[in-house]
């Protein structure tokens, strides 16, 4: 009896275990989507607003879901409180202690923190361009990431179920 | 021999599992870890078997050379 209790703790475990891996194979392109969305809105926001970069936060952070609103709202409040922090500092601690909570990878964080440097510290041209550069290179991120998708999403998932039923059967 | 019976249906269910890890991993394109799962589920089955064949010699030297 406690064997086979045991037997279905595991399998159970490593089934939710593969399902958790393809949900996360299943958000990354979904997230980078968003990601890509508020970048767009942000270069709306500088190159037909000119507003300042606390409140263009702020205003994504309210449009955009989950995982990326907390990050561009701490980020907006940290402009916000007015500490010796640049804005470029700001910006890569922010992406940084938030980019565990989101499903995308290192390749998207390099990007980010790549674009935070050069926010706020120039003209407007130069901010839209460097946005336009993060926006396409998230895009073709993106497709790297769809493609991945196909081919981990069900893999991740199977395995899970398969790899719990060897360990039930190893340990039996 | 009950013994007997649930190794040899554990060995079975090791094949079919990693027949199983094979055909998946290979349908998703990775024949490399395709062929490593196949490889590492042999060598276990392989560690089994030889385990079964050390308690049959075993038993063979007890009865044969030392009476």
């Amino acid at each position: 009896m406690m064997k086979i209790l045991g037997a279905v703790l595991i399998i159970g475990a490593s089934t939710l275990f593969g399902y958790y891996k393809a949900s996360l194979y299943a958000a990354r392109p979904r997230q980078i989507r968003q990601l890509i969305h508020a970048l767009k809105r942000l270069a709306t926001e500088i190159g037909y607003g000119s507003t300042p970069l606390p409140e263009a936060l702020a205003r994504l952070s309210s449009q955009c879901s989950r995982p990326l609103n907390r990050m561009f709202g701490t980020i907006a409040d940290r402009l916000r409180t007015g500490s010796s922090d640049t804005a470029k500092d700001v910006w890569q601690e922010s992406v940084r202690l938030f980019w565990g909570q989101t499903a995308m990878k290192s390749p998207e964080r390099e990007t980010m923190l790549e674009l935070g440097s050069s926010l706020g510290i120039s003209d407007r041209e130069n901010q839209l361009k460097h946005i336009e550069l993060a926006v396409t290179l998230l895009q073709h991120e993106e497709a790297a990431a769809r493609d991945e998708q196909l081919k981990y999403e069900k893999l991740s998932r199977s395995l899970g179920v398969l790899g719990g039923a060897l360990i039930v059967i190893l340990i039996y | 021999m009950n013994f007997d019976i649930n190794a040899i249906f554990q060995i079975a269910g090791i094949g079919i599992i990693t027949a199983m890890i094979h055909t998946v991993l290979k349908q998703m394109g990775k024949e490399d870890m395709a062929h490593w799962a196949t490889v590492i589920g042999f060598v276990v089955v392989m560690f089994m078997v030889i385990r079964l064949l050390d308690e049959l010699f075993q038993e063979i030297k007890t009865i044969f050379l030392f009476q």
